[in-house]
C-alpha cells in the first residue's frame, strides 16, 4: 500500500508529517534569531563533489540551441556555500535537498534527502558543537528524548570524546596505526557499543588527517579538526573547521581522485571555481552537515527515515 | 563452501557467523564520507535465538549458510510446536512455535508456507506475503466520525485483532499483509 493510500485509510497519519514541518520551522527560527542568513544554492551543478566512497546522480543539460553540459545533483551544498563565504556572506545556513546514488536504501538512507548545513565565521568546530547542542534541545523541547524504547539524557554538555582516546581506551589501539579500511569496522564493533552505554548523545572529534578531506589540521598535524555527533548509534552530523588553504585543498582533491581511480570509479573534474574562491580568501569558518530526515525520525520516534517521509524512495521506486 | 562479499549480505538471508548459522534481520550498507564502506548487520542465531550485531568491511568474504526451502502445509499447533505436512510425501514435521513468533496469528489450516532447513533441522518459516482471514467479532455500531475511511478493531478467526474499515461485517473475509499486519482488501 502506498503512503497516500494509508493516509486515506487513516487520515490521522497526515499528522505525522507535521513533525517535519515543526522541525524545519524550528531550525529556521533557531538560526534566524541567532543572526544567520538563510542561503539558497543550486541543486544541479556542473561539477560534483568527489568523495571516493560516494556516488553522484548525473544528468545532462541541453539548451534549445544544442549546447550540452554535464549536470550533477548535489550530495551537499558545501561547495556553493563556501563560495558565498568567500564572497563575504558571513554566518549562514541552508536547508536543501541532496542526492546520493549507489547507496543502500535503508532505515537511515534515502536516495533523496534533506540536508541542513550551517557555517559560523571566526569560529572553530568546538563552537559548532555548542550550536548543535542548543539546536537539538530546541527541536526536542526538553532534556530527555524517548526514542524507540530507549531514553536519552540530553542535558548539557554532551560528552566530547577524542577519536584517539576512544581507540586507546576501548579497542586498545593507536588510531594512527589503524588503516582507513579498518577504521569503521573497529569503531562499530569495539567502540560504539561502549559509547552507547553513556545514554547521551556524544561528539567524537579529531579524526586522523587521512579522514578529513575538507577540514583543517589540528595543532598535531596528524589529526584534523573534524567531529561527528551520534545519538543512539545514529550519526546526526559531520563538522569541520574548514580548510582555508587553497593549495592544500587542491592536493586533497587530487588524492581523492587518485583513490577513485584505484577503486575503478568514474573520474570527475575538480571544482576549480571552489579552489579559486578559497584562494581569494575564505574567512576562518566552521561548518556542519546534518541529516534533517534523521532529526525528524528522532523527534517523531520513527523507526526509519522512510517512515517520516510521505514519498519514501523505497516505495516510490519499488526498491 | 558458498561465500559472498559482506557488501552483498541481505536482510532475510542466512550466513555463518563465528561458526553458527544466523538469520539476518537487518543489513545496513554504510558509506562514510571518508574511510571505507562497511556493512552493519543485525542477526538472530537460529539455534539459540539470541540476537547480535556486527560490522564487516564490505569486501570481506562471508560464508553463506547452505539452507534448503520446502513448501509445506500448516496443520495444527501442538503445545509449543507447530505441525506442518509435506503435501507430496505426507511427511509431518514439528517446528518450534518461536520460529513463527508474532506471525502465528496468520496461520490457518492448510496454509502453504516455506520451511527453511539447515543441516536437517528446521530453522525458519516463511509465510505467504498475504493471508485471508474471517472476521468473527466486530463492535456493533462504531460511530462514524467526520473524517473519511475511519477504522475499527475486529477479531479474526485465529484470535488476533486487526484494524479494518467500518463496512466490514462479521462473517466476511479480509486480506492482511503478513509483514505489517495491515488490512489490504475485502475478499468475496
Amino acid at each position: 500500500m502506498r503512503t497516500w493510500q494509508r493516509i486515506k485509510n487513516d487520515p490521522n497519519l497526515i499528522n505525522q508529517s507535521l513533525i517535519r514541518e515543526k522541525v524545519i520551522d524550528g531550525i529556521r527560527t533557531f538560526f534566524k534569531s541567532g543572526g544567520f542568513r538563510e542561503v539558497f544554492t543550486p541543486i544541479m551543478v556542473p561539477v560534483p563533489s568527489i568523495e571516493p566512497n560516494l556516488e553522484v546522480f548525473k544528468t545532462e543539460l541541453r539548451t534549445s540551441k544544442g549546447v550540452r553540459r554535464d549536470g550533477y545533483l548535489i550530495m551537499s551544498p558545501e561547495f556553493s556555500i563556501k563560495k558565498l563565504l568567500a564572497a563575504g556572506v558571513g554566518n549562514c545556513f541552508e536547508i536543501t535537498r541532496c542526492f546520493r546514488n549507489e547507496e543502500e536504501v535503508s532505515f537511515l538512507h534515502n536516495p533523496e534527502f534533506t540536508m541542513l548545513e550551517w557555517y559560523r565565521v571566526n569560529a572553530d568546530y568546538k563552537d559548532i558543537m555548542k550550536d548543535f547542542e542548543h539546536l537539538f534541545l530546541d527541536i526536542i523541547g526538553k532534556d530527555k528524548l524517548e526514542y524507540q524504547g530507549g531514553v536519552y539524557d540530553l542535558s548539557l554538555p554532551w560528552p566530547r570524546i577524542k577519536i584517539a582516546d576512544a581507540f586507546k581506551k576501548y579497542a586498545k589501539r593507536d588510531v594512527l596505526e589503524v588503516s582507513d579500511a579498518d577504521f569503521y569496522k573497529i569503531f562499530f564493533n569495539e567502540i560504539e557499543p561502549e559509547l552507547l552505554k553513556l545514554g547521551k548523545p556524544y561528539f567524537i572529534y579529531d579524526y586522523p588527517i587521512s579522514q578529513a578531506s575538507l577540514a583543517r589540521p589540528c595543532k598535531d598535524p596528524r589529526f584534523a579538526e573534524r567531529f561527528e555527533v551520534f545519538l543512539g548509534g545514529v550519526e546526526l552530523g559531520n563538522c569541520f573547521s574548514e580548510l582555508t588553504d587553497a593549495s592544500e585543498q587542491k592536493r586533497r582533491f587530487e588524492a581523492d581522485l587518485a583513490e577513485r581511480k584505484k577503486l575503478g570509479k568514474t573520474i570527475y573534474p575538480i571544482d576549480t571555481d571552489l579552489i579559486d574562491a578559497i584562494e581569494s580568501g575564505l574567512p576562518e569558518v566552521s561548518g556542519i552537515a546534518v541529516g534533517v530526515d534523521r532529526l525528524v525520525m528522532l523527534a517523531g520516534d520513527f523507526s526509519s527515515i522512510g517512515e517520516a517521509q510521505l514519498f519514501p524512495g523505497k516505495e516510490l521506486f519499488d526498491l | 563452501m558458498n561465500t559472498i562479499n559482506a557488501g552483498n549480505i541481505t536482510k532475510g538471508s542466512f550466513i555463518i557467523f563465528k561458526g553458527a548459522p544466523v538469520f539476518i534481520t537487518k543489513a545496513e550498507f554504510m558509506s562514510p564520507g571518508k574511510g571505507s564502506p562497511v556493512m552493519r548487520i543485525r542477526f538472530r542465531n537460529v539455534q539459540t535465538g539470541s540476537a547480535g550485531e556486527f560490522t564487516y568491511k564490505t569486501g570481506e568474504i562471508i560464508e553463506v549458510a547452505e539452507i534448503e526451502k520446502r513448501e509445506m502445509d500448516y496443520l495444527y499447533r501442538d503445545g509449543e510446536e507447530l505441525v506442518f505436512m509435506d503435501p507430496k510425501s505426507y511427511e509431518q514435521v514439528n517446528i518450534p512455535l518461536a520460529l513463527v513468533d508474532e506471525q502465528f496469528g496468520y496461520l490457518t489450516q492448510n496454509l502453504k508456507c516455506w520451511i527453511v532447513w539447515y543441516k536437517g533441522n528446521p530453522i525458519g518459516v516463511n509465510l505467504p506475503a498475504h493471508v485471508t482471514l474471517k472476521v468473527v467479532e466486530s463492535p456493533d455500531d462504531v460511530a462514524g466520525n467526520r473524517i473519511n475511511a475511519p477504522k475499527k478493531s475486529v477479531k479474526l478467526e485465529t484470535g488476533i485483532d486487526a484494524q479494518v474499515p467500518l463496512f466490514i461485517k462479521v462473517g466476511e473475509k479480509v486480506m492482511l499483509d503478513t509483514t505489517t499486519g495491515e488490512y489490504l482488501n475485502r475478499v468475496k
